[in-house]
């Protein structure tokens, strides 16, 4: 089987996830969330052995275009949720979780993603690609987990004030201390691939370790909102409404990090 | 004053304004291109350009300003971070034990339990159990009553402070870099020999080789180069990108190239009108006079253009240095005068303009360009460098402590009860509760069960 055949097959396990998933959702009944995170399980299997397999045919790192980068964080999402679900055993945010993963397979096989794997240029031509952009992807899927259970808190805060939470047990509480368990994963793992990881590899590809490139500030942006995100929450006791309010736009500044660098501001990281 | 400063720097309040100002000036230095020329400020933003050069928007992050909240902000780092450090300092050194059970019985994870042993031999006992679970404690103890303090990865504790540790480590790095680094660029043409500034030593580029992938993208560029100190050449080594050489605290980045157009070396044919058999091959160096072999005449190219183009005053220059449309300017001579001279195109060979001061049988083709390559090299002597990579390390090592070596603590108040002992145990874990409780629980039965 060829690799693009295998992502269509993961992208449709995927979609039959959420559908499980959704289905929990609205009956309640805990086995269709259970069947959700297996047929997630099993798509995140089959990524794998996708990833694998175009590693083996390009020869590089499976990073190096958008279509190549969406499909990993596409992956790293998926693998992100299903280890907090696995601590948490809350399986609610899995719903919303696949859809944003089911918009970036969807985005990744959009025609207007260059597929072919083309040779690497020869700045890209270093572990450290390897290092860079898989622990930093994987710390941002981390932050898709603490976006999406912080948006759920709101919600069921709302509900709870307005005395009509939902029987089912997942209250806001826990969610909120969901988000921040997403986001102490995320944040050391961004930190380690973003930051130090950005920067040695600076140093050896360009001679400096910073730049001021629009896309390191945008890392350095994401990162002092997660300080403050954690800041506020440990030492100001800040809880709730406006830890999940920091997370969300962490999430977002994460994700300008990510795309909106690219397409919208020019810089020395034009790659992908 | 003096206290309202205090109290200013030491405030968290302060420095979470600071984080949300250095988030916004942030952003803005992203909107606005950095460091561009004033007509591009100009043609981009009109009026506003001069003020934004004047706020310094347009080098935002060398700016006095910026640079003043980053001091400003370490400053409310460093004194937050001592401030904290005094309690937590004393927590660990100077362990305190209530022997009042109550202290331990407002602690949220707690429980009684009775043990089948009289207090002194439940201490030990007590001790050896925390022991294994790798727990340090402290005892101290009052008349019939036993406080016994267990701590584990106290470490912990500090995970804050060394993140900002490291922080401060990486920011002073910073500041060695900007204040004392050097850059600069060399471009060396192959077995050229140039100084590298403030160095004392030079550098030789001994080959340039651009690696092709079969559909042919470029793979690579190296350079060969030969550091050269006091005359001997004392390292050899290829630099390529992401594969820096290092010599002496100075690093060379292989950062670009190109072919060197004011020096190529032509290959001239020359054919004679009236012979169509006739045909010589000339090797021609930019400006010295050859002789054609069998004939009384001397070529000399005297310039040439890789993208040969005529410009708006009607001048021959070159659009660009790629090989689009190579021309030469070649002049020939024949005792002494001029028999011709004009342009000769590789790419247009019957386009030729020749000025013949008399007619003249030779025709000229340009037939191939070669060119010394050149190679330019990035050198920066960094001194900060060491500091960031020391920073880094310590950061990382303080948001692992911090996130996931929670420091846990069980106090338990051990009494006498009708010759048994009874304790009162409570546990503090500022992190992963669910999990300290389940040890917690564990601790206690052992403590039931043992004998």
């Amino acid at each position: 089987m060829s690799e693009s055949t295998i992502f269509t097959l993961t992208f449709i396990l995927y979609i039959l996830a959420a559908f499980f998933y959704l289905a929990y959702l609205y009956s309640k009944r805990e086995g269709l969330a259970k069947l959700g995170s297996v047929i997630a399980l099993f798509g995140l299997l089959l990524h794998t052995l996708a990833l694998i397999l175009r590693t083996v045919q390009s020869g590089h790192a499976p990073f190096t275009n958008m279509y190549e980068s969406l499909s990993f964080l596409a992956w790293a999402t998926v693998f992100a949720y299903l280890i907090i679900e696995w601590k948490s055993r809350v399986r609610k945010p899995g719903a919303y979780l696949l859809l944003i993963v089911i918009a970036l397979m969807a985005l990744a096989s959009s025609p207007l993603m260059p597929k072919d794997a083309t040779p690497l240029v020869p700045a890209l031509q270093s572990y450290w690609l390897w290092l860079h952009v898989s622990v930093t992807l994987l710390g941002e899927a981390f932050f898709a987990v603490a976006f999406i259970t912080s948006l759920m808190y709101l919600r069921a805060e709302s509900l709870e004030k307005k005395g009509l939470a939902p029987k089912s047990g997942l209250t806001a509480e826990r969610l909120d201390s969901i988000s921040y368990r997403a986001v102490s994963v995320g944040f050391p793992l961004f930190t380690l691939g973003g930051l130090v990881f950005g920067m040695v590899w600076a140093y050896k590809a360009w001679g400096t370790y910073w730049s001021w490139d629009p896309k390191e500030v945008w890392s350095l942006i994401t990162w002092f909102v997660f300080a403050l995100y954690l800041h506020t929450r440990i030492v100001m006791g800040w809880k709730g409404r406006r830890s999940a309010a920091i997370a969300i736009i962490g999430f977002l500044a994460a994700l300008f990090t990510y795309f909106g660098v690219n397409y919208l501001l020019a810089g020395l990281h034009s790659y992908a | 004053m003096l206290r309202a400063l205090k109290s200013f720097f030491t405030s968290i309040k302060v420095a979470i304004v600071f984080l949300i100002i250095l988030i916004a000036a942030s952003i803005l230095g992203t909107l606005i291109p950095q460091g561009r020329s004033s007509q591009e400020y100009l043609a981009r933003y009109g009026q506003l350009a001069g003020l934004f050069e004047k706020l310094q928007f347009t080098r935002l992050y060398q700016s006095f300003w910026y640079i003043v909240i980053l001091a400003l902000f370490s400053l409310n780092i460093i004194i937050c971070t001592l401030v904290r450090l005094t309690p937590k300092l004393h927590r660990v050194f100077r362990p305190k034990c209530d022997l009042d059970a109550k202290s331990v019985q407002v602690l949220k994870v707690k429980e009684r339990v009775k043990m089948a042993l009289a207090p002194d031999a439940a201490v030990p006992a007590v001790k050896s159990v925390l022991g294994r679970h790798h727990y340090r404690v402290h005892e101290h103890s009052g008349e019939k009553k036993h406080c016994l303090l267990a701590r584990k990865r106290i470490l912990g504790l500090f995970g804050s402070d060394i993140v900002h540790v490291g922080l401060l480590i990486i920011l002073a790095g910073g500041i060695i870099s900007g204040l004392t680094g050097v850059r600069g660029s060399l471009t060396l043409s192959e077995n050229q020999t140039l100084p590298v500034p403030q160095a004392g030593f030079s550098v030789r580029l001994d080959k340039f080789i651009t690696d092709l992938y079969p559909d042919g993208s470029v793979k690579d560029w190296k350079s060969e180069l030969t550091i050269i100190e006091a005359d001997k050449p004392v390292l050899q080594k290829s630099v390529e990108v992401n594969h820096p050489l290092s010599y002496k605290g100075f690093v060379f980045y292989q950062s670009g190239y190109g072919s060197d157009w004011e020096n190529p070396e032509l290959q001239v044919w020359l054919r004679k009108k009236s012979d169509p058999g006739y045909l010589k091959t000339i090797r021609l160096e930019m400006g010295r006079p050859a002789t054609v072999e069998g004939e009384n005449i001397t070529l000399t190219a005297a310039r040439f253009l890789p993208d040969f183009v005529l410009d708006d005053k009607n001048q021959p220059s070159s659009r660009s240095p790629e090989l689009n449309n190579p021309a030469a300017f070649i002049r020939g001579e024949s005792g002494g005068a001029e028999v011709f001279s004009g342009w000769i195109f590789a790419k247009f060979p019957d386009f030729a303009q020749m000025h013949q001061a008399q007619e003249s049988e030779f025709k000229l083709e340009l037939k191939d360009i070669k060119a010394p390559q050149y190679s330019v090299l990035q050198t920066a002597k960094d001194p900060g460098v060491p500091l960031i990579w020391a920073g880094c390390a310590v950061l990382m090592l303080g948001l692992f402590l911090a996130f996931y070596w929670p420091t846990r603590e069980i106090r338990l108040v051990l009494e006498e009860s009708q010759g048994k002992t009874e304790i009162n145990a409570g546990g503090i874990s500022a992190k992963s509760r669910e999990a300290f409780q389940a040890e917690f629980d564990g601790l206690m039965d052992a403590l039931r069960k043992t004998k």
